[in-house]
């Protein structure tokens, strides 16, 4: 009975390890890229896509970023976890500003 | 002078932030100290360190909120978000070491844990110091993210217009 206490206990003060992974993100050049959406942050109107060749992109949408899909403006509620996405975005020092967001499904 | 534009929701970050780094290193060092003391000199710092910890446990997890309402704000207009990235990684990873931490002393001192307690007492500094580690690293990323990129501080104009 004490060890099993104790085991819990244990198990209890690990959990907190569980959820301490978060990822970093990658900086790229300007240009257009295609992903896959990983993350939406709605609150924030930030999105996190991962490319093709493995980067990790954190976006911030702006209030000239455009958001599309089959050619027509949509508002950003649209965009889920696992949409394919083209987004073309301009490197402004070290920070990615999103110019435009198509939805490609 | 009054200004009311001082009062940003990025500015509750700073203000909160200093609170933990205090809390928490003195917490450590308190801690540490009772390492090596014994009987009741051991005993009072002990209890301060506990006192420190969950305080300043607490003071991070605020800290970790106000961060995050400031992040929106912040990354749309520094030149380097990726730094503001690693200073909430180091943060997080802080605040969930100094968890485990306050965890391991609160079942200590409620005689949760009755078995090899000296070891766990050990334990619980060593994860203080881990966390120390961590936030040490944040600090330092987060005043580069204020002092090098001018992170949620007003840039008055170069002729002081306003003033």
């Amino acid at each position: 009975m004490k060890n099993a206490k104790l085991i819990a206990i244990l198990f209890l003060l690990m959990a907190p390890f569980l959820y301490s992974c978060e990822e970093g993100t990658d900086v790229v050049e300007s240009g257009t890229y295609q992903g896959t959406i990983d993350k939406v942050n709605p609150e924030e109107t930030e999105i996190y896509v991962n490319t093709a060749d493995d980067k990790r992109l954190e976006l911030y949408f702006t209030e000239t970023t455009t958001l599309e899909r089959n050619g027509e403006t949509v508002p950003f509620e649209q965009l889920q976890q696992g949409q394919q996405v083209e987004v073309e975005v301009e490197k402004v020092g070290q920070r990615l500003e999103p110019i435009a967001v198509r939805i490609l499904e | 002078m009054y200004d009311p534009t001082f009062w940003r929701t990025e500015i509750w970050h700073p203000l909160t932030v200093h609170f933990p780094i205090s809390f928490l290193l003195l917490a450590t060092l308190v801690m540490l100290i009772a390492l090596f003391l014994k009987g009741t000199q051991a005993h009072f710092w002990h209890r301060a360190g506990a006192y420190l910890l969950y305080a300043g446990c607490l003071a991070a997890w605020v800290g970790i909120y106000t961060g995050g309402l400031a992040d929106g704000i912040v990354s749309r207009k520094i030149c380097d978000p990726t730094v503001l990235k690693d200073h909430e990684i180091a943060a997080d990873n802080m605040a969930y070491i100094f968890s485990a931490a306050t965890l391991l002393v609160l079942a200590l001192r409620l005689n949760l844990l009755r078995v090899k307690t000296r070891l766990l007492q050990v334990v619980a500094v060593l994860l203080m110091v881990v966390g120390s580690g961590f936030l040490v690293y944040a600090g330092h990323l987060g005043a580069s993210v204020v002092y090098q990129q001018a992170g949620g501080v007003n840039v008055p104009a170069g002729d002081c217009a306003g003033f």
